[in-house]
């Protein structure tokens, strides 16, 4: 049914094979520090991507930027370009992106309470959200979210409509938003570890929300979370960023089994529970060294250098980006940032 | 089960090793919530419900269960933060349930706790050398000058150099912290490590670290381990038996591998199938396939 509300502009705006979301070059810095570098990154329609890393990699902020959301103090620069929208959002006024915003893209944070009004019913702010960006009239917005609030889950989607968000558990306050998110067909989800906080059966069942609401509307997911396990679960493509870059990327089966770059080799090993010898003999896990540095004190060169079991002299200057294979949707798609790959003996 | 035999090692002042390292019999934990209306009785919150259990001396021995399952609750009684509202508690044979708080000295030598967020527990304000000295202080035990090379001894085995002594806090990070606060548990001496959720603030690398350190100090101080968290797994890697806690219930005990190759109980079946599991994803298991199992194991389905 909600195809006739989005099916004109949607045919129009998703012609073709060009990326949804297209993200070039971006830099996102304060005054003293840069925080963000060079970060490229494609999202064709109908593809779900992932973005990992450790807290403090630059996750959040590359959404925020591509949001449109950047705090006070911080500055972007690069492009960032949607799908039916000419230009770089980065140049836009907060006006015209919080128009797209909710509409063409829409988000899923962590903390479903920082996306709700906490004194008006849910299916109100539902309806609210798909007339505001004007997708339907007002009786067919209350209907339409009680519907939604049935596609994602809630039990008894008509009282849940008349509830309060405080009255409602952490999980389904998250379907919740989720159904917001969802509400005008964006063309582009952004999740930040949507279910980070939620218990994991709660987890599977939002996870699958998710991914079935950008299936069924054949949207781009940008995912972000620390999980790999999750990432895998939920992706086809995968981003690896540390330091403020993206280290490494490609089709999730290759990066998690061949890794490339240290960090994403280093990261897998420490994160495996379930590998037999891990398990069975107790024998030590596997560590990365130290810990992710704050902002501003990362190493030049090879951000991960300090770290780095493989660094030698050649790493103080900047490893160039590898591609890796032929992916369709470009060479910052699949490939990797390191002098010294890591290869082959992982598998 | 073969991996407790270690365990056994007998100790010099050692009860005697048929005495359980911790026995839980019938263990209950009301908490009446606020009245909200003056005609009817405040409600009750059963926390924790007839809980019975022995822990043996040198097991690993986790529980899992999702938030409010009641983990938190069972863990400060066996800890003696709390008593039970029903009954009883003995560690290394010794009742703690009906006992003041001032008769309870003994246990800290015995027993000592490691939390989920290593910020609030330790104070912002003590150098680091004080903070693993406390529970001596406490205690009254050791010189000055003795106290002082025993923190330096607990800061090297956990992996911390001697000069962290003269740091404060916000000077480490997270995994860091964690190293000092397993450091501090330590410094009596004790036969039995309790944690809540070491690890669930930690990131994977710095995660890998503590999960290997609380691995080493148990082997190399012959500890007895109960260990709480709610990520299945983190205890399937750390512990030999695992309980499975729902709404204050143990519905599920048993030895780790048998518990996730054969769930028996319905809310066991759903908590594995719903784990994403790396390998599995990459063979194909989708969020889908996660939500139906979750779906049709559901325990009041
Ligand atoms: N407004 C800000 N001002 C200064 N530093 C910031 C700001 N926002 C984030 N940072 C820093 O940028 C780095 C990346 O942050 P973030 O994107 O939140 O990481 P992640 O989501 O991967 O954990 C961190 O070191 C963080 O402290
Ligand atoms: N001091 C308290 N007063 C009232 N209710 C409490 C108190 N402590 C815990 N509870 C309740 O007991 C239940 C179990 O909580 P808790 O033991 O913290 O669970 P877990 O650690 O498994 O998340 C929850 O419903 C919680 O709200
Ligand atoms: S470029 Fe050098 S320092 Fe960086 S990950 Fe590769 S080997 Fe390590
Ligand atoms: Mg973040
Ligand atoms: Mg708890």
């Amino acid at each position: 049914m909600s195809t006739a509300a989005t099916g004109a502009a949607g045919a129009g705006r998703r012609a073709g094979d060009e990326p949804v979301l297209d993200v070039r070059g971006l830099h996102v810095r304060t005054r003293h520090t840069e925080l963000l570098s060079d970060v490229d990154l494609t999202i064709r329609r109908g593809e779900r991507v992932g973005l990992i890393g450790e807290s403090g990699s630059g996750k959040s902020l590359t959404a925020l930027a591509v949001l449109g959301l950047l705090g006070e103090g911080l500055t972007a620069t690069g492009g960032v370009h949607l799908a039916g929208h000419e230009g770089n959002l980065l140049e836009r006024s907060e006006g015209g992106l919080a128009r797209i915003r909710g509409d063409d893209m829409a988000m899923v944070f962590q903390e479903p309470m920082t996306a709700l009004n906490p004194t008006m019913r849910v299916g109100a702010q539902v309806a609210e959200a798909m007339t505001v960006h004007g997708s339907a009239s007002r009786s067919q917005a209350r209907r339409r979210a009680v519907d939604l609030l049935d596609q994602v889950g809630l039990p008894d989607p008509e009282h849940a409509a008349r509830a309060y968000p405080h009255q409602l558990s952490g999980g389904q306050r998250q379907r919740v938003v989720a159904a917001i998110a969802l509400a005008n067909d964006p063309v582009l989800l952004v999740c930040d570890e949507p279910t980070t906080a939620l218990d994991v059966t709660v987890q599977a069942l939002v996870l699958d929300l998710i991914v079935t609401g950008v299936q069924s509307r054949d949207a781009a997911l940008l995912f972000i979370t620390h999980d790999l396990a999750v990432v895998a679960t939920v992706c086809e493509r995968v981003l690896v960023m540390y330091g403020g870059r993206i280290v490494e990327a490609g089709p999730v089966g290759q990066v998690f089994t061949d890794p490339r770059h240290q960090y994403t080799a280093g990261l897998l090993a420490a994160s495996d529970l379930t590998a037999a010898g891990a398990r069975r003999e107790r024998s030590a896990l596997p560590t990365i060294p130290g810990t992710v540095p704050p902002a501003g004190r990362f190493p030049d060169g090879c951000v991960f250098r300090n770290r780095c079991p493989a660094a030698t002299g050649q790493c103080a200057t900047r490893p160039p980006w590898t591609p890796r294979g032929d992916h369709g949707a470009g060479e910052t798609a699949s490939g990797y940032a390191c002098f010294y790959p890591a290869g082959g003996e992982l598998r | 089960m073969s991996e407790v035999a270690s365990g056994e090692v007998v100790r010099s002042e050692a009860v005697s090793s048929e005495v359980p390292a911790i026995r839980l019999q019938d263990v209950g934990r009301d908490f009446r919530r606020p009245r909200r209306s003056l005609t009817q009785a405040p409600p009750v919150v059963h926390a924790v419900r007839g809980v019975t259990l022995d822990i043996e001396r040198g097991e690993r021995f986790g529980i899992v269960g999702e938030s409010g399952s009641g983990k938190s609750t069972l863990l400060r009684m066996i800890c003696g933060l709390d008593r039970p509202t029903s009954g009883s508690i003995e560690v290394e044979g010794r009742p703690i349930h009906n006992q003041p708080a001032a008769r309870l000295g003994w246990l800290r030598h015995t027993l000592q706790l490691v939390f989920q967020d290593p910020m609030s527990s330790l104070d912002p304000r003590m150098r680091v050398r004080d903070i693993v000295a406390e529970p001596l202080v406490a205690q009254g035990q050791g010189s000055g000058a003795a106290r002082r090379a025993r923190v330096v001894e607990l800061l090297e085995a956990v992996g911390l150099s001697a000069d962290s002594a003269d740091r404060y806090p916000h000077q480490f990070s997270g995994g860091q912290r964690q190293r000092i606060s397993v450091a501090r548990a330590l410094a009596p001496g004790p036969d039995i490590l309790v944690a809540d959720e070491p690890v669930s603030a930690l990131d994977v690398s710095v995660r890998a670290q503590v999960l290997n350190l609380i691995d080493d100090v148990v082997d190399g101080f012959d500890l007895t381990l109960v260990f709480v968290s709610h990520d299945l797994s983190v205890v399937r890697h750390v512990c030999d038996r695992v309980a499975v806690m729902r709404q204050g219930e143990f519905v599920e005990v048993a030895p780790t591998e048998q518990l996730y190759a054969d769930p028996r109980h319905p809310y066991t079946q759903q908590l594995v199938s719903a784990i994403p599991d790396l390998h599995a994803a990459l063979d194909g298991r989708a969020a889908a396939d996660l939500a139906r199992a979750v779906r049709e194991r559901s325990p009041d389905a």
